[in-house]
């Protein structure tokens, strides 16, 4: 089972990355404890210069998390083969159901890197770098989560029994299930369809609001909205989306739109989705930083950038989402 | 992002320039990739091979079980089957192995009616008297006839027996087929000495597919003593064994990355004084540290690009041109006959995509900490020449 | 006249709190004016090119303070020194350190990467910079090909092509006959004309000497000595 490709190029990338993160963090203990400004010791330049090495570690390591998500969830697609009753990514994630914590603690990982990363660009654009203690100290604390991941993955490998009779798609997104997914998919289309077009439209309205003022109280605001419109989304993607992207009133697989069958439309869609939740947390999670002047002068610089990223991911993903619904021949709501 | 871009620029002619330093390295990577691409390569086409033939399989066949064994079914187990409600049709089977000591090889001798799927005759047409034969085209290239010629089989009794070859068939793309030899099937039941009431197993063709489990419940219910195998679960143990197969090549494989990762290290860390005065200078004249990082993450991936898209090349010349010369030996314990195919040319997004990331990463990971040791070079260094 | 560099007690210790503890400079006081030219002079050793290095924002001081235009530069970060080098100074080294392998014109384009100028404007500020130098000619040789007098041009070249206020070279005449220094120091009047802050350290009585120097610090055991100031 480990033998296959994509398991050991999962793992490896994984032992790897956790390695490099256990260092990365031996040498931000060590700037925690050692850092000082105001010093000019031989020392303190050492340490300075050691800050880069991390930032590379880290946006390697982010790289590698987007990579390792995408290849996560395909090669989940590809072993489905292996399990009798499994027909695409849910199957095999089901035949084992460590998976999905899997792909929980990559999805927050991704999260958490992005932050990090786009936090220690900030820092370092400041003279002061007010935020060496709170990075260094969330660089410490993330470096479990990697090793987490590493463990449940290889949990989720070597616990994978190609004897498993296991339950697809078609019965884990049914509408008959008792589990969350399938009260997703079993949730009446009219009123989901409200819900996620309510959520969505007050998350445009406030991120307009936000290019346009400057007040602190409708970042805020943003942030809510961009973590409710997430599982929204997701929770839309399984219980209608699907439907109009694989035109059939049956199928809610939040995976098979990232197969080739569907033109990889996917991952435009999770890419959009995933953008506009990150960029629109973004200025919310700053706001607090700007007691720092320094810091502040520098979100100030980029948070329009941020604002307006995440404005085009959530219109990709409406494209998308809404497209197949406006102008595709399937039709879901008998009007 | 001008400035990323430019750097990219300088990045790239700075590597025109040491050509013959980086000559090695890429030789080296691109080599290790084509290795492990052909392994991946290999496996996945011989796995498409194999569920392409198996598509053509039979919804659900049925053994006998005895003793815990494999054994011959009675053909009126058919007539049993044939009144289950939900059952198109019932074939009985006859095929069975044969072993041939010259060529040290197992041919799979198989009945007229007794095969599935389309055979592809090259030549010629199949036997159509107990006294003929006709042969997949590995069998053919192993003994070397051809239409007109004998094919002679031992039986059990240590008596030869003499098959005209009338028709030769492709095994093109199709491994299954390769080692086949099509003998009538009243010839093949004398050959095997098998009773007329007996046969190996049985075809049965279900009307609707979802209901292939239930059926195969239901022959196991009324016919205790077989074992019903569902198409599906063929396809699974072919998976499996792919997969496993695979594995032990890929572990070969990554043997090679780990002496490449070893070799790029120390690439990465001897760097000439040359270039660490160069980096000094670049930094003195105000670079900054993140600039020469870039230069070298950008480095670090044209190098591995390059490679990647070499090395691709090569693993699909040698196994879809040349036929994987340097795996085939890893294989040989499956099938003698194995040699003689040629692969439809198949590589998804998928194999490219695990390639990319079993290779870029650990090289990535490799050159990192060397990068950004020349990266922090003091520029004070540079004052005092 | 403003002054552009203010040095307050500036100390560079190296390899402190160790058994080879060298204080190559110690707690040097001096004020640089906008538009002056400068000589550091002082015996082998005794801490001009050490000087000139924190002066150029190359490295950090182990005490005192730099103020470059108000700004206190000796505690920045290392990211914002290299800032300030491409975009306050230009540097002359004593052994011109330009890349051997590359162009004229690819040299003199260095220090532009890191701006935001585009690739094709680089170009034309460099060929700018060249053709003021009469060196456009030779824009395609290679620094291999050149001539010490020419490397010398091409290396001013590149420190100017940024237009930086500040001016430092580094014993700028150690490699060149006296011919050729006396055009150095006649390009050197021209920048100083057009308003550039010039800081040279340098042996040689032919420069400091010259009437293009306006004052002289003399530097003996990284002190500053009372000397001749011109
Ligand atoms: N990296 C270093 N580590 C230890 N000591 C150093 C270092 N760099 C310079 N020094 C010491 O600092 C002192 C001043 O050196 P500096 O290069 O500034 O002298 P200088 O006046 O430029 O001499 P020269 O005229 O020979 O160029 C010297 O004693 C030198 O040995
Ligand atoms: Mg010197």
């Amino acid at each position: 089972m480990i033998l296959h490709p994509g398991i050991l190029s999962l793992l490896c990338g994984s032992l790897i990355t956790f390695l490099v993160m256990l260092f990365a963090s031996w040498l931000g203990v060590r700037i925690l404890l050692r850092w000082d400004m105001e010093s000019s010791s031989e020392e303190q330049l050492l340490l300075e210069r050691k800050t880069w090495l991390i930032s590379t570690l880290l946006n390697y390591a982010l790289g590698f998390q987007v990579f390792s998500a995408v290849l996560f969830v395909f090669t989940a697609e590809d072993i489905h083969q292996l399990f009798v009753g499994a027909m695409c990514a849910t199957g095999s994630l089901n035949a084992n159901l460590v998976g999905w914590l899997v792909l929980l603690v990559k999805g927050i990982l991704l999260f958490a890197a992005a932050f990090w990363v786009v936090l220690n660009r900030l820092d370092q654009r400041t003279e002061d770098c007010p935020l060496v203690r709170p990075k260094y100290l969330a660089l410490v604390l993330v470096t479990p989560l990697v090793g987490l991941d590493l463990y449940l993955q290889w949990l989720y490998f070597s616990g994978l029994q190609p004897e498993v009779i296991t339950s697809c798609c078609g019965s884990l997104f049914s509408a008959e299930g008792e589990s969350v997914a399938s009260e997703l998919a079993g949730m009446p289309v009219k009123q989901s369809m409200l819900l996620f077009f309510l959520i969505l439209g007050s998350y445009l309205i406030i991120l307009v609001a936000c290019i346009i003022s400057k007040m602190a109280a409708l970042r805020h605001l943003l942030f809510i909205a961009s973590v409710l419109m997430f599982f929204v989304s997701i929770g839309a993607v399984i219980s209608f989306i699907s439907l109009y992207i694989y035109q059939m009133p049956s199928h809610h697989c939040p995976f098979d739109m990232l197969q080739a069958n569907y033109n990889y439309i996917g991952y435009p869609l999770y890419v959009g989705l995933f953008s506009a939740t990150l960029y629109g947390m973004l200025p919310g999670i700053c706001q607090p930083l700007r007691k720092y002047e320094s810091l502040q002068r520098e979100i100030d610089s980029v948070e329009k950038q941020w604002l307006l990223f995440a404005l085009v991911g959530v219109l990709i993903f409406l494209a998308i989402s809404c497209g197949q619904m406006l102008f595709g021949s399937f039709k879901l709501l008998g009007y | 992002m001008l400035r990323q871009l430019k750097i990219l620029e300088f990045t790239l002619s700075s590597l025109l320039r040491r050509k013959h330093k980086n000559l090695s390295l890429i030789a080296v990577y691109t080599f290790t990739i084509a290795t492990l691409g052909s392994v991946l390569f290999l496996t996945h086409a011989l796995k498409l091979e194999a569920t392409g033939s198996l598509t053509t399989a039979p919804d659900l066949v049925i053994q006998r079980v005895a003793a815990g064994r494999h054994d011959l079914i009675p053909t009126k187990y058919a007539e049993v089957i044939k009144k289950l409600p939900g059952v198109e049709s019932v074939t009985p089977r006859i095929w069975g192995y044969y072993y041939d000591s010259l060529i040290k090889a197992n041919l799979t001798l198989v009945g007229t009616n007794s095969h599935q799927g389309k055979l592809d005759l090259l030549e010629g047409r199949l036997p159509n008297n107990p006294k003929e034969c006709a042969i997949g085209i590995g069998v053919s290239k192993a003994f070397g006839p051809a239409i007109g010629d004998n094919l002679v089989l031992e039986d059990s009794k240590k008596s030869r027996i003499v098959f005209s070859i009338t028709g030769i068939f492709r095994a093109e793309s199709n491994l299954l087929t390769n080692d086949l030899v099509v003998l009538q099937e009243m010839a093949l039941r004398d050959f095997f000495t098998m009773s007329p009431q007996l046969a190996t197993d049985l075809v049965v063709q279900v009307h609707n597919q979802r209901e292939v489990k239930t059926l195969a419940k239901k022959i196991k219910y009324h016919l205790p003593d077989t074992r019903p195998i569902t198409r599906e679960e063929i396809l699974h143990t072919y998976d499996t064994l792919f997969n496993w197969r695979s594995g032990m090549m890929l572990a070969v494989a990554v043997a090679a990355l780990i002496a490449f990762c070893i070799l790029a290290w120390d690439k990465a860390t001897g760097i000439s004084a040359e270039e660490k005065q160069e980096i000094g200078i670049l930094k003195a004249i105000g670079w900054e540290t993140s600039d020469v990082l870039a230069v070298k993450f950008w480095e670090g991936l044209v190098i591995s690009l390059t490679s990647f898209i070499l090395g691709i090349l090569a693993a699909w010349i040698h196994i879809f041109v040349f036929g994987a010369p340097a795996l085939v030996p890893l294989l040989k314990g499956w099938s003698v006959l194995f040699p003689e195919f040629q692969l439809t040319p198949a590589v998804d997004f998928y194999q490219i995509f695990t390639l990319a990331f079993l290779t870029i990463v650990p090289y990535l990971a490799c050159t990192v900490i060397p990068s950004w040791k020349t990266a922090v070079t003091d520029p004070e260094h540079v004052m005092r020449g | 006249m403003s002054s552009i560099l203010i040095v307050e007690q500036l100390s560079r210790i190296y390899h402190r709190h160790q058994p080879d503890e060298i204080a190559a400079l110690r707690e040097i006081s001096l004020q640089i004016s906008a538009g002056e030219v400068v000589a550091l002079t002082g015996p082998s050793g005794s801490g001009k090119t050490t000087l000139l290095s924190l002066l150029g924002c190359m490295s950090r001081p182990t005490s005192g303070n730099i103020q470059l235009r108000n700004r206190n530069v000796s505690k920045l970060p290392e990211r914002f020194l290299a800032q300030i080098r491409r975009e306050t100074f230009g540097f002359v080294f004593q052994q011109y350190h330009l890349l051997r392998d590359l162009s004229v014109l690819e040299n003199v384009m260095l220090p532009l990467y890191p701006s935001n100028q585009p690739l094709g404007e680089m170009k034309k500020t460099a060929i700018k910079i060249l053709e003021q130098f009469e060196l456009a000619g030779m824009m395609k040789k290679k620094i291999k090909q050149l001539s010490g007098g020419e490397q010398q041009r091409i290396a001013i070249s590149r420190a100017l092509v940024t237009n930086p206020e500040i001016i430092i070279a580094d014993e700028p005449t150690a490699h060149l006959d006296s011919e050729l220094s006396q055009d150095l120091l006649q390009i050197l009047a021209k920048l100083n004309q057009s308003g550039k802050t010039i800081i040279i350290a340098t042996h040689d009585p032919g420069v400091y000497q010259s009437s293009l120097i306006q004052r002289r610090f003399n530097l003996r055991h990284g002190q500053l000595v009372e000397g001749q100031s011109s």
